[in-house]
């Protein structure tokens, strides 16, 4: 490893004086649109040594605003709202009461979604499987999730959080984004305009996403949970497909090897150079970069989805799954492979966890899908010495409600409906404080009540983690001046390490 | 640099920041030159929202500041406002030292005379009608060739700059053909054009592309753009809808030169006009094309609030240019625009009859009002393929009485068979199988495939049918429409936006703050659309025309006069050139609106035709070439760059309208998107070759074959022009592009003679000029090694010439073939072939 990114602060400092160098002399050279393609600020890239990790491709001056304990981010995304009371938050005020209606006093009159809005019978419905705690640490986790269970002492539960929406692609869009309305830029792509990018073969922010085998009750993944918003839209995240080319249009065409193609782009860029020459604009220069990025990429996406390089022992880790393109296992091991390769955000979306009436059968399937790989990539990241930049985020936009929907003698249809007043996430390495429990809901496991962490705070925490001032990474749009964190968020400090 | 070189590099810069900044001689102009850097730093907490005001201070009115004390007319010294600004505690200091706001030392100079000159006051330019100034006089009075070189010009004079020389000739026409029609003029057009020297050749030329119904398909892009047009609703399973006919009503009301005003009236308001024609209410299709949210467990008032929002908001873009969606909860932060006007806006639109209900059955993204357009042949075969459904739903009631024995009175999903079944399983049981819709089925399909496969196969034929009779419904043209209820609908302010916290009751009331009530309209006709839409092309009106004639002026030249097309409020960029847009919005409504007269004078304006070429000095001066110092020279938008290629190969099929279309697009894009839940069915023959226009638009997820598109989900003037590898690959792989060159190839070779003749021709099919010396060298070079690659791979010259579906010409020698396929693929991707220059 580099022996400076062991060390943020002097890293930190050793980029400041690069950059404020570079930042000089692009303005020396006048076409500073030929200096780099991803540039997003004229800021020249470094276009001679390859070796340092320190070579940034665009992004803003003076960001980060501070040393940075995370370079890089992958988000386990858990979409439809993994069940907290039946994962991580043990409740046995719930078990005690199960059958019995949820004191009015608890619930307070609070909304549900339509589902269960009109519902009266509100039975507490006790936790489905077994708890134990784990770890040094203690912490709670059902036995749904046996390898995340072991390694608990390097996560870090916030069993605090709380939002405001009710539905899901709101309330997903409001963790991703920062507001439920569509059509602001998403957190991948605040950090590729703020941070620019590690890497000029890959995207900065990729996205891949994956679903139950059954698609039972998965919801569609929207664009806009990986959109730029108003920001430009190359920052916005490239989504590696399931099947086929993990992006779209990468192969040659069939019978066009890759010495035709090299051969191809040879004299185009030698066309493109007569024409640069005859008109002097400095977008053919750029043009000529972006050919050469494409092919590059060409290159570097198939050795990046081939697995035959693991050895057998971390393919076991991840479990069969790992070998299925599209699977939840396949891509936390293609998370693992982008962030060694400098990808600055992996955003990987699992959906199938809305059970609203198949809590019984399906909760643990779901597990079984998303348990092995989660934790493999987190003890994956922490034996190549990743884990200490990478922040590794596992959790859903909501929790599901600690009491019934549905009947409590038709066992098997079970379900819990939404619930966006208390819910569980993990976090792991990037500077954050492994093996402890912040934050608290109540006894029934229906409000925080300590150390309340709303998604603001949270999104706060994260560019925090990532040397950013969340309230100074800002872009003016229609007038005003818009960021991840709108007009709130505060860093939680007790999360940090 | 010597240093006068670098302070006069400063200046120009700082200059194109801030157009025509009062020197020091000049008075200053409160609205060019003060309003901004208030509204900047200082109406965020002291502006027109009363909710957020601190201190109770508001600096966008005189009367209160003064009364307030920030300012003593006349007298800087004696001013709280200049004192705050310059002080360096930072507890007094303004704006905040953690507000990230700063205004610099020249803004400070700048406040401090204005408030020794009397501290004058005045409106945001935008909400002052346009005033059509005197045409400036010019040095170089040879080069103007009309109004718009007459200004353009005389700010270069100003700026010490001079306009390029003339593109050549080949050049301008391919510009001009692409800017007026979205595809390149033909070899045999350019050589015509060459061997007229008849002065007003370029002027035909002009009026040739005018007349042509290509003109109509391209200019509805950008109308379809901004009117978030797309074939799908949106949202969980993103069902279709036909709007294609009102997609076609754009392209006729385009191509027969509608005048603006006529097509802005009858698409906000057809329905209203007096003895309306189906084809008026047909045009009010455009408040109809928003998304339709019909999630489960949605609340469809919520769904129909969200819709009169976004008719508002759109509105409120195209037509004002104006940011509106902020006063959904609170008073606009900057623009004269309170959080009742919002809502007395609103009320114009929420007078129709659509409920937010998915109505349709949800297979249908029809939502009433509706105009139907369904021939009774298509009715006849709907009705066919229900027949078909209900056979196979027969068929697998019959099996469901054994494997679920019961009361016959009770569903299948009640037998005790049926007990132990997870949840949606048996909850799809328990409705009646023809009642069982698609994705029901497909989760039974999915469960019961391996544990009962003749029970599995029974039901994926009936889910097969319902696909069938799905997909045949989808496809009926039913396009929404406006209407208005009888009995009107109360509006009421919301708390937040939210649609179930009702304050106020409202009625719909013109945003008067912005342009005053048409004198020739009586009160009572205000009331409704069609009064609406009378005050936003009434004549004085300072909005409508500026707007559309900067959205137009976008098109030709990259960028807008006015660079935020989106927002012309206070907070929006000042016009790069003040008096041309308003001389060309005054001329625009003088003259009836007429678009095409617009575009012909763009066209033809001296300016438009200068050359592209960069030198080194422009591009440090004006590196966003907003002086226009040279000619127009950007990407062009993905959509015509496939045209093109269509057009260049010959493949194109020229034909107006109809259906939308779904060429080719790698396998699994739709299905990954929905889980499975639709399926994308490419089309052959012509369908594959139409223009991008007529592209299905799926809105979760756009056509494939384009990148830099507006995402056609909210409405959109300013396309976005950005450069990632992934556009390379798009236009080097895409089975479109492939095609295209291999169809060229084919032409290319067909027509015989020596290489560098066959070589020029494919080159210039596409270029429209002949290679340079240089240029054909490597043509040559490229041509010999591909040639070489390919004879010594024969199978992979025969795969290359597989792709895509047009016919090949067998007699054609496949190594020669795939050779100069490769070579036109690259042509295809040249810079200028990707640009228009």
């Amino acid at each position: 490893m580099n022996p400076a990114s062991q060390n943020p602060d002097a890293q930190w400092r050793a980029e400041q004086t690069r950059r404020q160098f570079f930042g000089r002399s692009a303005v020396g050279i006048g076409g500073a649109a030929l200096a780099s393609l991803l540039s997003g600020s004229g800021l020249a890239a470094d276009a001679g040594a390859k070796t340092s990790v320190l070579q940034r491709f665009g992004g803003l001056a003076g960001v980060p605003h501070a040393a940075a304990k995370a370079k890089r981010v992958i988000y386990l995304f858990q979409n439809g709202a993994p069940s907290h009371v039946d994962l991580f938050d043990y409740k046995p005020m719930l078990r005690k009461m199960h059958g019995v209606q949820i004191p009015d006093a608890v619930v307070g009159g609070r909304r549900f979604s339509t589902m269960t809005g009109t519902q009266t019978a509100r039975p507490c419905l006790g936790e489905i499987t077994k708890f134990a705690q784990h770890g040094k640490s203690g912490a709670w986790v059902s036995d749904f999730l046996p390898r995340t269970a072991e390694i608990a002492d390097d996560l870090c539960f916030v069993k605090s959080l709380h939002t405001t929406a009710v539905n899901h692609a709101p309330a997903i869009t409001f963790f991703l984004t920062g507001a439920e309305q569509a059509g602001r830029p998403s957190l991948g792509a605040w950090l590729s305009y703020g941070l620019g990018s590690d890497t000029e073969d890959l995207p900065s922010f990729v996205v891949m996403t994956s679903v139950d085998k059954e698609t039972s009750c998965g919801q569609i993944f929207y664009d806009f949970y990986w959109g730029s918003g108003f920001l430009p839209t190359k920052y916005q995240g490239v989504k590696f497909r399931g099947n086929g080319d993990p992006v779209l249009y990468l192969s040659n065409p069939a019978g066009m090897s890759k010495q035709v193609r090299r051969g191809m782009l040879d004299e185009l860029g030698r066309l493109n150079q007569l024409q640069l020459a005859e008109y002097g604009d400095p977008e053919i220069a750029t043009r000529i970069a972006q050919y050469e990025m494409a092919y590059r990429m060409q290159a570097s996406v198939p050795e990046l989805t081939d697995f035959s390089d693991e050895p057998e022992h971390v393919l076991a880790m991840y479990g069969p799954d790992v070998h299925r393109q599209g699977s939840y296992a396949y891509n936390c091991l293609m998370a693992r492979r982008l962030a060694e390769r400098g990808v600055r955000y992996v955003q990987l979306m699992h959906a199938g966890w809305d059970q609203h009436r198949n809590l019984n059968t399906q909760l643990k399937i779901q597990c079984t899908d998303v348990d092995a790989p989660s934790a493999a990539l987190v003890k994956d990241l922490k034996q190549r010495g990743l884990l200490d930049d990478t922040l590794v985020i596992w959790g859903g936009e909501f929790g599901r409600t600690p009491f019934l929907q549905g009947s409590i003698d038709n066992t098997k249809q079970w379900g819990r409906d939404h619930h966006p007043y208390t819910f569980t996430a993990w976090m792991a390495g990037g500077g954050i404080k492994p093996g402890q429990s912040y934050g608290a809901s109540d006894e029934f496991g229906f409000n925080a009540v300590e150390n309340k962490v709303h998604v603001h705070d949270f999104q706060a925490t994260i560019l925090h983690l990532l040397g950013i001032d969340h309230t100074r990474l800002t872009y003016k749009f229609q007038g005003r001046y818009f960021r991840l964190t709108d007009v709130h968020g505060e860093v939680v400090k007790p999360l940090l390490a | 640099m010597p240093r006068s070189r670098l302070l006069f590099t400063l200046a120009l810069a700082f200059g194109l920041q801030s157009p025509a900044t009062a020197s020091a001689a000049e008075p200053i102009r409160f609205s060019r030159d003060i309003l901004p850097i208030l509204s900047d730093n200082c109406f965020h907490c002291h502006g027109p929202d009363p909710k957020h005001r601190e201190a109770d201070l508001r600096l966008d009115d005189r009367e209160a500041a003064i009364k307030h004390g920030a300012f003593v007319p006349g007298k800087s010294a004696a001013s709280e406002l200049l004192r705050r600004l310059t002080t360096t505690d930072a507890d007094e200091q303004m704006p905040p030292p953690d507000s990230n706001r700063k205004v610099t030392a020249a803004q400070i100079e700048l406040v401090r005379r204005w408030i020794d000159e009397g501290a004058p006051w005045g409106k945001h330019w935008a909400f002052e009608p346009p005033q059509a100034s005197p045409i400036p006089p010019v040095k170089l009075a040879a080069w103007p060739r009309n109004e718009i070189d007459a200004f353009l010009l005389a700010r270069l004079e100003k700026e010490g700059l001079r306009p390029s020389p003339e593109a050549s000739k080949e050049t301008l026409l391919r510009r001009v053909s692409l800017d007026l029609v979205g595809l390149p003029p033909t070899p045999d057009e350019v050589d015509a054009f060459l061997l007229d020297n008849a002065p007003d050749a370029y002027e035909r030329a002009v009026d040739r592309l005018l007349a042509s119904p290509r003109y109509g398909e391209r200019w509805a892009w950008d109308w379809l753009d901004a009117a978030r047009y797309a074939d799908t609703n949106g949202y969980q399973g993103d069902p279709e809808r036909t709007m294609w006919p009102w997609r076609d009503w754009v392209v006729k009301a385009i191509n027969a030169n509608m005048p603006y005003d006529r097509f802005t009236i009858e698409q906000l308001a057809g329905d209203l006009l007096p003895s309306a024609t189906l084809e008026q209410k047909l045009a009010t299709g455009f408040n109809r094309n928003h998304m339709f949210n019909g999630e489960g467990g949605r609340i469809p008032e919520e769904t129909r609030v969200e819709n009169v929002m976004d008719r508002t908001e759109t509105t409120g873009t195209v037509w004002l240019g104006l940011t509106i969606g902020c006063a959904r909860c609170h008073d606009h932060k900057f623009d004269p625009f309170t959080q009742r006007s919002y809502y007395e806006l609103f009320a114009y639109f929420n007078n129709t009859s659509e409920t937010g209900g998915a109505a349709g059955g949800g297979r249908t993204g029809g939502i009433p009002p509706v105009i139907d357009f369904t021939t009774p042949a298509e009715q006849t075969a709907l009705a066919a393929a229900e027949t078909k459904v209900r056979e196979a739903a027969a068929a697998v009631d019959k099996l469901e009485l054994e494997l679920f024995p019961r009361d016959a009175k009770l569903p299948a999903g009640k037998s005790p068979a049926a007990a132990q079944l997870s949840g949606n399983v048996q909850a799809a049981l328990i409705q009646e199988p023809v009642k069982r819709g698609a994705d029901a089925l497909r989760e039974m399909v999915n469960f019961y495939k391996d544990l009962k496969p003749d029970y599995a196969k029974l039901l994926a034929k009936h889910k097969a049918a319902v696909d069938e009779r799905d997909r045949m419904a989808s496809r009926l043209p039913r396009v929404m429409v406006m209407d208005t209820l009888a009995t009107p609908r109360e509006t009421f302010m919301l708390d937040k936006g939210a649609y179930d916290k009702p304050g106020e009751k409202v009625s719909a009331l013109l945003p008067v703050s912005f342009a005053p009530a048409p004198k020739d309209v009586p009160k009572e006709a205000l009331a409704n659309r069609l009064g609406l839409a009378r005050w936003l092309v009434d004549a004085r009106h300072p909005l409508t025309a500026r707007v559309t004639v900067n959205r137009f002026w976008q098109s030709f030249f990259g960028t807008g006069l006015v660079k935020t097309a989106d927002d012309f409020g206070v907070q929006g960029q000042r016009p790069s050139h003040p008096e041309l847009l308003d001389w060309l919005a005054v001329d625009f409504v003088r003259n009836g609106w007429d678009v095409k007269r617009l575009h012909r004078q763009i066209a033809l304006s001296s300016a438009y035709r200068q050359s592209s070429k960069v030198t080194p000095a422009l591009i440090e001066h004006d590196p966003e070439n907003r002086l226009l110092a040279r000619g127009p020279r950007f990407r062009l938008p993905s959509w015509m760059i496939r045209d093109q290629a269509l057009a260049a190969s010959g493949l194109l099929v020229e034909k107006l309208g109809g259906p939308s279309v779904k060429p080719y697009q790698p396998a699994g894009v739709w299905e990954e998107a929905t889980f499975g839940k639709k399926s994308y069915v490419q089309d052959h023959g012509e369908a594959l070759y139409r223009r991008s226009l007529y592209v299905f638009w799926r809105r979760i997820v756009g056509p494939t074959s384009f990148f830099d598109v507006a995402a056609r989900q909210v409405c959109s003037v300013k396309t976005p022009r950005t450069n990632t590898p992934l556009h390379a690959l798009t236009t080097l792989n895409d089975p479109a592009y492939v095609e295209a060159s291999r169809a060229l190839a084919q032409q290319t070779l067909k027509r015989g003679g020596p290489a560098d003749t066959r070589l020029a021709w494919a080159f210039r099919k596409v270029l429209l000029r002949t290679p340079s010396t240089a240029e054909a060298g490597v043509l040559a070079s490229s041509l010999q090694k591909m040639q070489t690659m390919y004879s010594a791979d024969t199978a992979a010259a025969a795969a290359l010439l597989k792709v895509g579906e047009s016919p090949r010409d067998e007699s054609l020698d496949a190594v020669d073939h795939a050779a100069l396929t490769a070579v036109c693929l690259m042509i295809f991707n040249l810079d200028e072939a990707l640009t228009k220059q």
